[in-house]
């Protein structure tokens, strides 16, 4: 039978036949204009429909209205599911790092569906989509359920199962082998975003006396951490409080693609009418939305926030009280703002400026205003400064710890996931912190002065000290949860130097590109298979949630399981714990509960209180908002905000641009993955199934290249292979490059990671330069 | 039976494709039976009145008033029941795929797991049981809606408002165009 193309794409999706039989039921029953359609693959007419709705007349009607309230609030948790006659459990989903409330539902051992928990008040019942598909990790055919050992050469894929014992003894083995001849330098650690357990993780690293080191840390949340913490004495950036403000002001962000619970709390406002100012450089979905867009070049973030204080200031929109009662530094960061004059701003940003004033103005006048932050503002050449410039912003307006302002954390009483005591980092020798890798050059990522993060290690100085010995060589390495071949930047020489490793063990649920070369692979538990205690403020900054286990696959241990029994057996098992329990039961202690009380109750949540500096002053040396930072100053940095020029652009280099024209901004995010995982859970994978490269239609057709076609992205480091996917919402200066993608489309292939961010060490990912060209064939 | 409506809300549509997997979850429509009920289109960016524009909708079956699938059926497995809803007895579904083909908006699917025509119908098992569907639940943006014509009214709020079949779509910015056949 002779298949018919469709008449749009050209995709065979129909016989002559039917086609036939249709058309001619069609016209007999009277549907004349259907037959349009008839002709089109489904694909096409789904969006052919989708288009036809939306239709072109636009005629704007304000937004006043919420919608009605979702049907959560009044609601109870269930335990037992009449319908579906299933075992409810009620739990956190930690598909991703953050930790939302969700149901479990377990019929006959086995889990059959995970949705968002409708009694949630902080949720409201929604869950995304890596949460909704949890089940399918769970239960993923090509998960690794036993501890592995590798047979035969490294990276050829031959494994042998064997015990956790016999694992844990190797470890053990091994680890005391590199101790013997190089020392504890000899050992290092390495995680990803993990699930929650960073502090155990880190202080199990503390206690062994080895450093660790993330592709994260420098390059996502150390510097806002550390930013909003040096000017507010707390991490105020990230909680917005969307349910009381009149303005939102999304900086280098998508909520409802990486921050689900954001997200929704931001739509909400925004359905109600709060204003919405987005700052990006590419027409993101909360750009789409936004009553202000501002589109800035790649990695000027710091000039354009120092060219908005100086509208604040200049037109004296900022909280005078305020200001004067709890400000210190204000004459000095006046002075500092004034080498902003907005025509520079414009010159550097590439923002008119109209929008800088606009977005200004409207930042300041629509109190409440709240700021919402997150990876893109620490990716440039100078985070710290882009992290305080916008902290400033907020704290100018009076808009900290006020109803629909960026709020300060409860004291929840519960291990916060960073805190420094926890991580055992009091108990560190002055000398196990100068031999810290990048101690000297990132100290407030390294050194013993960190603020808001226990120190680790920079990430190029581990790669040196493993490929060149420099200043010690490292020979083993444990990592917990991080492919890192994809997450880190410079992948060769991260590659390189996994492979010049003597023992690398490797904690994960897949065999992955970096768990292939390790030389033991431990299979760790999913959120659905462990206990755990959850106080993340980048979800609700006023509670502690339960998470229980519901169920267990093959011999998967939590990642705290791991750690408490590889503890035992390097003779630091006092200083971890015997049992997760333990553990649990040690993060409860400022509440006077044991675990086992907190599984009873589920949630410990606290009344918001705002102001709360009125008591005790600000959590900094001044006991004020510190725009001018002695602590920077004393270890000899600037200790005013300023913009750097990122150490590879078209006005920093320009010989380099003639070679490179385009700047190349990577890491845009799909909602349905997280960093490096979810890929192969192919439910999702089929919504995003490959490297799509925002490009502006007249730049692609510059250099020949098509809608879809194979396109190859070149920087002096290397090449990469993607899609091409036309965008009117760039720059034809700038392409995008969503990053974590495996094999030839891995951005971090082409990034640098030398010259990094003065004082905290962040790769300026969002900010090199490239060039285009046509590809050839299939991706892949 | 039920008298509440899914109501479509293009303004806060954020692309976040929970609905997709809510659906697909809900429904077991597992990878292999190349099914997918629920889908989010985008519509541009693009420049209208000068401005740039980019728009996300959610599209499902819209369970017409009069369904062409119907007419497509060779052997009467589709019905239209008496509140509106659109279903497919599957027992009686060879699995022919001509309503698929017939379907002029693409919302119809074969599941190639069960051999038979699948489409949205609601979560039936879940609106009957007074639970609003699984992708209004897990809506991220708050643009699918589970409401009442009593509620409706409230929300619309001047907004432009078009019924597509059983379904309505609000915008607070496009003129929304009801085509059905």
């Amino acid at each position: 039978m002779s298949k018919i193309p469709c008449r749009k794409c050209g995709h065979p999706f129909s016989t002559e036949k039917t086609y036939q039989q249709l058309s001619k039921i069609a016209h007999q029953k009277g549907l004349t204009n259907i037959e349009e359609f008839l002709s089109l693959c489904h694909e096409c007419k789904l969006g052919l429909f989708s288009e036809k709705i939306v239709g072109i007349d636009l005629e704007m009607v304000p937004r006043t209205k919420p919608l009605p309230s979702r049907r959560s609030e009044k609601l109870e948790p269930i335990k037992y599911d009449m319908r579906l006659g299933t075992t409810v459990y009620k739990t956190e989903c930690f598909s991703c790092n953050q930790g939302c409330d969700a149901v479990v539902h377990v019929k006959e051992g086995r889990v059959v569906k995970v949705e968002g928990d409708v009694s949630s008040h902080i949720t409201k019942g929604v869950l995304c989509s890596k949460g909704l598909a949890s089940k399918e990790h769970l239960y993923h055919k090509e998960r690794v359920l036993y501890p592995l050992k590798r047979e035969g050469k490294r990276g050829k894929g031959s494994w042998k199962r064997i015990s956790w014992d016999e694992a844990l003894n190797t470890i053990t083995f091994q680890f005391k082998e590199v101790e013997k001849e190089y020392g504890k330098e000899g050992i290092i650690f390495a995680t990803g975003t993990s699930r929650g357990w960073l502090q155990p993780f880190y202080r199990f690293a503390n206690a062994y006396g080895c450093q660790y080191t993330a592709p994260g840390t420098a390059q996502c949340a150390l510097p806002r951490f550390t930013g909003s913490t040096l000017v507010g004495g707390t991490r105020f950036l990230e909680n917005p409080d969307y349910e009381n403000t009149r303005c939102m002001l999304v900086w280098g962000a998508n909520p409802t693609s990486t921050f689900p619970v954001k997200g929704r709390g931001m739509m909400e406002a925004w359905t109600r009418g709060a204003k919405l100012v987005v700052i990006d450089p590419l027409l993101s979905e909360a750009a789409s939305k936004a009553d202000l867009w501002i589109q800035l070049r790649p990695g000027t973030d710091a000039a354009l926030a120092l060219g908005m204080l100086n509208v604040i200031i200049g037109e004296e929109l900022y909280d005078k009280n305020f200001v004067e009662k709890w400000c210190f530094g204000f004459e000095e960061l006046k002075k500092r703002v004034k080498e902003y004059p907005l025509e520079k701003v414009e010159q550097i940003t590439w923002v008119p400026k109209d929008k800088i004033l606009q977005g200004a103005r409207l930042y300041a006048k629509e109190k409440p205003s709240c700021i919402t932050v997150v990876v893109a503002i620490e990716q440039n050449a100078d985070t710290l400064s882009t992290c305080r410039s916008i902290a400033m912003l907020a704290a100018l307006t009076g808009n900290i710890d006020i109803p629909g302002g960026n709020l300060i954390q409860m004291p929840v009483k519960v291990g916060s996931w960073l805190e420094g005591d926890i991580a055992l980092t009091d108990k560190l020798t002055d000398e196990q912190h100068e031999k810290r890798l990048g101690s000297k050059t990132y100290p407030l990522l390294a050194g013993k002065h960190t603020v808001s993060f226990p120190p680790s290690a920079f990430n190029y100085d581990v790669w040196q000290a493993i490929l060149a010995e420099k200043p010690y060589p490292i020979r083993a390495l444990f990592c917990q949860g991080s492919n890192m071949l994809q997450a880190y930047s410079n992948s060769k020489m991260v590659l390189a130097a996994l492979k010049r490793l003597d023992f690398f063990v490797g904690v994960d649920f897949y065999m992955n590109a970096t768990t292939e070369l390790a030389d033991l692979f431990l299979p760790a538990a999913t959120w659905m298979e462990r206990d755990y205690v959850t106080c993340s403020d980048q979800v609700s900054a006023n509670s502690a949630v339960l998470q229980q286990r519901v169920h267990s696959v093959g011999e998967c241990w939590s990642d705290l399981k791991i750690l408490n029994e590889l503890a035992k057996r390097l003779g630091i098992g006092d200083r971890m714990f015997s049992t997760d329990e333990a553990f649990f039961d040690y993060l409860l202690r400022p509440s006077r509960m044991t675990f086992d009380d907190f599984r009873q109750i589920g949630l410990i949540e606290l009344p918001w209180e705002y102001k709360k500096y009125q008591k005790n002053g600000f959590a900094t040396p001044s006991g004020k908002i510190q725009l001018f930072d002695t602590k920077l100053e004393g270890l000899g940095f600037d200790p005013l905000p300023n913009y750097r020029e990122p150490t590879e652009s078209p006005v920093s280099t320009p010989e380099l641009a003639k070679d490179y024209p385009l700047i190349i901004t990577t890491g845009g995010r799909s909602p349905v993955f997280r960093h490096s995982e979810f890929r192969n859970i192919s439910i999702l994978r089929e919504i995003v199934p490959d490297l799509y490269i925002s490009i502006h239609p007249e730049t692609a057709r510059r250099y020949g290249v098509e809608e879809n076609d194979p396109v190859i992205v070149e920087s002096p480091r290397g090449k990469i292979e993607g899609k091409a996917s036309f965008t009117w919402g760039i720059d034809p200066r700038v392409i995008q490059v969503p990053s974590h993608w495996p094999g030839k489309s891995n951005v971090n292939l082409i990034m640098d990671n030398e010259h990094c961010s003065p004082m905290v060490g962040s790769a300026q990912l969002r900010c090199q330069l490239c060039r285009i060209k046509k590809g050839k064939g299939v991706v892949r | 039976m039920f008298d509440k409506f899914l109501l479509v809300d293009l303004d806060s549509c954020v692309r976040c494709y929970s609905c997709e997997i809510a659906c697909r979850q809900e429904n077991q429509l597992v990878s292999e039976s190349k099914s997918r009920w629920c889908r989010v289109f985008t519509i541009g960016p693009r420049k209208v009145d000068g401005e740039l524009h980019m728009d996300f909708v959610s599209v499902m079956c819209i369970q017409c008033d009069d369904p062409p699938c119907a007419y497509f059926c060779p052997v009467d497995a589709i019905s239209k029941r008496e509140d509106g809803i659109v279903v497919i007895n599957e027992e009686i579904c060879t699995g022919c795929k001509k309503c698929q083909h017939g379907c002029p908006y693409g919302v119809m699917q074969f599941n190639a797991v069960t051999q038979k025509a699948g489409k949205c119908n609601l979560c039936l098992s879940r609106t009957e049981c007074g639970i609003e569907p699984s992708c209004v639940q897990h809506c991220i943006g708050g643009s699918l809606r589970f409401v009442s014509s009593h509620e409706l009214e409230e929300i619309v709020d001047g907004k432009h408002l078009a019924k597509i079949g059983r379904t309505y779509y609000l915008s607070s910015k496009w003129k929304l165009n009801p085509l059905e056949f």
